[in-house]
C-alpha cells in the first residue's frame, strides 16, 4: 500500500465539478485564512474582515461544545 | 439594512467570459462580471437582508449557512479559475454597487496585478502529513511486568519509542515539505486542522499549500510519492489542483 494518498481533482486542469468533493474544513482553511482581502462596504462597517475570523472562531468553539455534549470526547 | 449588494467572488485577468455561462451565485442568482481596465470582478447580487451587517453577524454563527455560502463561493471561484487567471476573494466581501466594486479594484490595482502575475499559469496543491493516533501505544508490549524494575524499564522504553515515533513524524513532515517546496514556486503553511473539525483520528502535523506550475504537477506529485515511501509511519495526502487561494494574499 502506498503511503501517498493522492486525490487529484483533475490531471490537467480545474474542472467545474472539481470543487464538489472538497471537505468544508479544507474550503474554510482557504476562504477565511487566505485569498484577497478587500474591505467591502458591508464588512468594513463591521470593523474589517477580522470579524469573520472572530465569528468563525466562535462557531468552531460552539461546534466543539456540541461534539463534547454528543460524546466526541473532551479536548 | 435592506436592498441589494454585490458579493465579490474573485478578481480575474484575461477572463473568457463565455465559459462562465450558466454559473450561479447564491439562491440561483446568475453571476455578473464587472470590468475595470482589463480586470474582471466576478460578482452576484445578494439580498442585504441576508448579507447586510446585522444578518451577517447572525448568519456567521450558523454552520449550515456558512457551509452553503462557502461551497457556493468555492464553486464559483473554481469555475473562474478554469476560465482565467483568478485571484479569489476572502469569504463574504460585499460591496454596495458596481461603482463601489470598480473603486475597490482601482484602489488595489497594483497589488491585484502583482498577485495575478504571481499565480498566472500556476495552481495550488494541498499537502498534509498525518500521524496515526495510537501508533506509540500499539508499539508497547502487552505482557505483564515481572518486577518493579521491569515495569520502570518498560515505561522508559515506551517513552523512548513514543519520542522516536514523534521525532520520525517531525522528520517526515520536514522532508515532505522540503520536497514540495523544491518543486514549487512558492509554499505556505496553514494551521494543522483540528481532528474535532475533520472528524479524523490522526494528528495532522503538516498542512501546507504549494504553488506549482500548471505543467509541472506530475513531477511534483511523483517527488512527493517518493518522499512518502521513505516514511511509512505517516500518511501523506496530496490534493489538487486548487485555485491559488493561498497565494492570492495582497502585499
Amino acid at each position: 500500500m502506498s503511503d501517498l494518498d493522492l486525490r487529484a481533482t483533475s490531471s490537467t486542469g480545474l474542472p467545474a465539478t472539481g470543487a464538489a468533493q472538497v471537505s468544508l474544513v479544507d474550503i474554510l482553511d482557504r476562504l477565511l485564512g487566505t485569498g484577497v482581502v478587500l474591505a467591502g462596504d458591508v464588512t468594513i462597517s463591521l470593523a474589517g474582515v477580522d470579524l469573520v475570523d472572530i465569528r468563525l472562531n466562535a462557531l468552531i468553539t460552539s461546534v466543539r461544545a456540541d461534539m463534547r455534549r454528543q460524546g466526541w470526547g473532551a479536548p | 439594512m435592506s436592498g441589494t449588494g454585490r458579493y465579490l467572488f474573485a478578481v480575474a485577468r484575461d477572463l473568457r467570459v463565455a465559459e462562465l455561462t450558466g454559473t450561479q451565485g447564491f439562491h440561483g442568482t446568475p453571476i455578473d462580471v464587472v470590468e475595470r481596465d482589463g480586470l474582471s470582478a466576478v460578482v452576484c447580487d445578494v439580498d442585504l437582508g441576508e448579507f447586510g451587517e446585522e444578518p451577517l453577524t447572525r448568519n456567521l454563527e450558523d454552520l449550515t449557512w456558512v457551509e452553503r455560502v462557502a461551497r457556493t463561493h468555492n464553486d464559483v471561484v473554481w469555475r473562474v479559475a478554469a476560465a482565467a487567471t483568478c485571484a479569489p476573494l476572502r469569504l463574504v466581501t460585499v460591496c454596495a454597487d458596481d461603482d463601489s466594486v470598480r473603486a475597490k479594484v482601482d484602489s488595489l490595482r497594483t497589488e491585484l496585478e502583482n498577485v495575478l502575475d504571481r499565480i498566472e499559469g500556476r495552481q495550488e496543491w494541498s499537502v498534509k502529513v498525518l500521524v496515526p493516533q495510537g501508533a506509540a501505544v500499539e508499539a508497547e508490549p502487552a505482557a505483564t511486568p515481572t518486577s518493579g524494575t521491569d515495569y520502570l524499564r518498560r515505561k522508559r522504553e515506551a517513552a523512548e519509542r513514543r519520542r522516536d515515533l514523534s521525532d520520525e513524524a517531525v522528520r517526515a513532515a520536514r522532508e515532505v515539505h522540503d520536497v514540495g517546496h523544491a518543486h514549487a514556486v512558492a509554499s505556505r503553511q496553514l494551521a494543522p486542522q483540528d481532528p474535532r473539525l475533520t472528524g479524523r483520528t490522526e494528528t495532522m502535523i503538516l498542512n501546507a499549500a504549494y504553488l506549482v506550475e500548471a505543467g509541472e504537477h506530475e513531477v511534483f506529485t511523483t517527488a512527493l510519492r517518493a518522499a512518502a515511501e521513505q516514511h511509512p509511519s505517516v500518511t501523506v495526502e496530496v490534493e489538487g489542483p486548487w485555485p491559488a487561494y493561498s497565494f492570492a494574499v495582497l502585499g
